[in-house]
């Protein structure tokens, strides 16, 4: 049931994602080391966590002397966003059905693939999927052991302006979007200006704030766009 | 505190809203056609929030080297170009910046 062409594509679309990953995990294997934890648990936390922001956050409050409780629970708010980003890629899935399949597409729901993957414009492939997770996963994980073994030793204006790979590839992603229909940037303004001002003017955590502003954002989507331009019956 | 439970415990906490929505498809194809409607739209909603103001903010008092590498790879892909070189033009004006106008 595997399909190597849509392996292959899933692989290609995933590098972008992998050059980011990559370079961000350099540093929370640097900050895993720096922080007391051994190598094993360093990649570990890596290996089954699979999240940037969740696992900084579990780190920076570990640091900082936190009570055990209170980081699993910050840690659950800021990974609170995947439920509606999980939930909307679920119904973009080619075959519903297989288990394997959906933990597997559960398990690989990063920011990143669910953007990369819900642009595509088309049903999604397990075979796909699994070539897009797989991609970000090996830059994540081997990202970590590399920063934790040698740090980040890219040099440091490299290692600093890597930080847009990522941003540079949702604005891209938002550019291609754009082109097709004016609305996806009156919807992304909306949620860029939002999330800016709970941000910064009202002092809100980056978790919270991301998350009011997801939610109000397609709000108004839903109201500005029609129907058939989101194909929905 | 025990580590390896904290790092587990905080990996449940990440799986859990990822992997429970994948199993909830016959719940969530009953919602309201409006709810459905703003799940197909979530994407474009995510897109503005992922990128501000986390992209100037990542940059610390360089700011403006993030800034312009968004609106460098937003440009680029506006101009048809592939998502790599959005990617690489950014890379280097982000660079260029931080380079020519350093903090």
């Amino acid at each position: 049931m595997i399909n190597g062409k849509e392996v292959r594509e899933g692989i290609h679309d995933g590098f972008p994602i992998f050059l980011g990953y990559f370079t961000t995990a350099l540093a929370f294997g640097l900050l895993t080391r720096t922080s007391g934890f051994r190598f094993v648990e360093g990649l570990f936390t890596s290996m089954i966590t699979f999240a940037g922001s969740g696992q900084f956050l579990m780190m920076n409050l570990y640091n900082a002397g936190s009570l055990f409780l209170s980081i699993v629970v910050s840690v659950f708010f800021i990974n609170s966003r995947y439920i509606f980003m999980a939930s909307s890629l679920s119904q973009r899935l080619a075959d519903p059905k297989s288990v394997l399949g959906r933990l597997m597409c559960g398990f690989g729901t990063v920011d990143e693939v669910f953007t990369v993957a819900s642009f595509k414009g088309h049903k999604l492939s397990y075979s796909y999927m699994a070539g897009l997770i797989f991609t970000s996963y090996v830059g994540w994980t081997s990202g970590t052991a590399l920063g934790y073994l040698g740090g980040t030793f890219l040099p440091e204006v490299v290692q600093k302006a890597a930080v847009i790979t990522v941003y540079a590839m949702f604005a891209s992603l938002l550019g291609s979007e754009t082109r097709r229909g004016g609305k996806a940037i009156l919807v992304a303004s909306f949620s860029a200006l939002l999330n800016s001002v709970l941000i910064l003017v009202c002092g809100l955590s980056t978790g919270l704030a991301f998350l009011i502003s997801m939610i109000a954002a397609t709000v108004f989507g839903a109201l500005i766009y029609t129907d058939e331009e989101v194909g929905i019956e | 505190m025990n580590k390896l439970l904290l790092i587990i415990s905080c990996a449940f906490v990440t799986m859990l809203p990822r992997i429970v929505p994948y199993f909830a498809s016959s719940f969530l194809s009953k919602l309201p056609k409006f709810i459905r409607k703003c799940m197909m739209l979530l994407p474009v909603a995510a897109l503005g929030a992922l990128i501000f103001p986390l992209a100037l903010t990542d940059f610390g008092a360089s700011w403006y080297a993030g800034l312009v590498g968004v609106v460098a790879a937003f440009a680029a892909s506006m101009l048809k170009g592939p998502m790599i070189l959005s990617i690489i033009i950014a890379l280097l004006s982000t660079t260029g910046m931080l380079l020519a106008f350093p903090a």
